[in-house]
């Protein structure tokens, strides 16, 4: 996976709409920390980086890198899975 | 474990499986539907399932499994999926995929549908048909193509007997063919139907060990690909499953004419007194009902039980295994081998080469 991947959840997958949760064939995953924040951007337009980018400017202080780091180690974990997609 | 008597700690409900109708073209030899089955005319309305599924959400569950029976049999399915997908519930359909074709599948997605499971009974298709009591096989797979065509998730039951077993590589192999999101392989588990069928669809020792390795390996093969999910035949354990995660802890079941119950074969249970639908709301039947309070907590629990580290993972097992192979539904599930009565699975494990058929009718 990339920084210019774009990404959107597989058919059969979506958010909660109030909690952090993924609703996913058979079962959940509880989302913690920013993970809702991010799956939310993936809309399949939006490069990952794009994401970063939104990440960045709403939680103002954090350092690219770990940042990058951290969405790239979530978005491959939940990729392993088949829960999201790339176009 | 949680008092019964303690509201504040009582687990939340994850999911509820809706047994909308026990009509079905198909006459499966492990069929999960009990003995008896409703008679359709007795059966909920779409407005008694709608109210259904909005106080299932009010109570905290997320996923709403449709099966039946078949679900397909009813047609007014559209409008149960469209009032699930208004409370708020995942929508998930089981289906034997008879009678389904692209008109109806739009109507299903358009309604709300998010996930479709399909099952099969073997590779080739004389097993597959025999397994099923109908010529099943040959639909389901032309009927596969059309299902991936809509944006839903896609999982394919893969069911697995002693008839079946010894091709669970090339069975696998078909199913991974069809590309499907996730596959579900489970061991035929010995409730009703397949209770009566045992010896007919028991594997050997060595056929489940073996399974094992070629599940694995499959995983392995699939990884990223195709999710895989597998279910062995508790038989074959040491110690007992936590049956549908325990007594009245993650799930809710409803018969076709309203009954709740906490899984699919609790009705079996004598002096239980199950509450329909139509009488009392699912937050009193979930939270207070005798029935669904029976068995949680641990002061039924046996001595043995009680005193043993395994009782908060399996809760003493399966109480419907229990009472239809002790005839108490307080004891120790059989599987266990601290189970007086354990010598009782190992008999039960023996194949029958002569034993017949018996279909669901």
């Amino acid at each position: 996976m990339n920084l210019s991947a774009k990404l959107r959840l597989s058919p059969g997958c979506r958010l909660h709409p109030t909690e952090p949760v993924l609703l996913i064939p058979e079962g959940t995953l509880q989302l913690s920390g920013p993970a809702r924040d991010i799956l939310f951007r993936l809309d399949g337009q939006r490069t990952i980086a794009n994401v970063i980018d939104d990440l960045l400017a709403e939680y103002s202080g954090a350092e690219r890198e770990a940042v990058e780091r951290d969405v790239l180690d979530l978005l491959g974990r939940i990729q392993e899975r088949g829960l999201i997609r790339s176009e | 474990m949680e008092l019964a008597s303690d509201n504040l700690s009582l687990p939340k409900p994850f999911s509820l499986i809706a047994e909308v109708t026990h009509r079905c073209p198909l006459h499966c030899l492990y069929c999960s539907n009990p003995l008896e089955l409703k008679k359709s005319d007795a059966e909920l309305t779409a407005e008694e399932w709608a109210r259904v599924f909005q106080q299932a959400a009010q109570i905290g569950i997320l996923h709403l499994h449709l099966t039946g029976g078949e679900p397909l049999a009813r047609s007014d399915l559209p409008a149960l999926i469209a009032s699930g997908r208004d409370a708020g519930l995942y929508v998930n359909l089981i289906t034997s995929g008879i009678g389904i074709n692209e008109k109806l599948l739009s109507e299903l997605v358009d309604a709300g549908l998010e996930h479709l499971q399909l099952s099969f009974q073997g590779e080739d298709e004389n097993t597959a048909n025999h397994i099923a009591g109908a010529r099943a096989h040959a639909l389901k797979v032309a009927i596969v193509p059309t299902i991936k065509k809509f944006p839903i998730a896609l999982t394919l039951n893969l069911v697995i007997n002693r008839m079946n077993i010894d091709r669970l590589e090339s069975f696998i192999g078909m199913a991974a063919d069809f590309a499907p999101d996730r596959l579900e392989i489970a061991h035929v588990q010995y409730y009703g139907w397949a209770l009566k069928n045992r010896a007919l669809l028991m594997p050997t020792m060595e056929q489940v060990e073996k399974s094992i390795a070629i599940v694995e390996a499959a995983k392995q093969r699939l990884k990223g690909k195709i999710h895989i999910d597998f279910v062995l035949p508790d038989y074959f354990g040491k110690y007992p499953k936590a049956c549908v995660g325990g007594w009245g802890r993650q799930m809710m079941l409803i018969d076709p004419v309203g009954v709740a119950l906490p899984c699919h074969a609790a009705a079996i249970i004598p002096d239980l007194t199950f509450t329909n639908i139509r009488d009392r709301d699912l937050d009193w039947i979930w939270n207070s009902s005798p029935a669904f309070n029976r068995f949680r907590g641990d002061s039924w629990i046996s001595e043995t039980c009680r005193a043993c580290p395994r009782k908060a993972q399996d809760f003493g097992g399966c109480r419907c295994q229990a009472f239809q192979l002790t005839g108490n539904a307080e004891s120790i599930d059989p599987v266990c081998v601290y189970s007086p009565d354990h010598a009782t699975i190992e008999i039960l494990r023996r194949p029958d080469a002569e034993s017949l058929p018996i279909w669901r009718s």
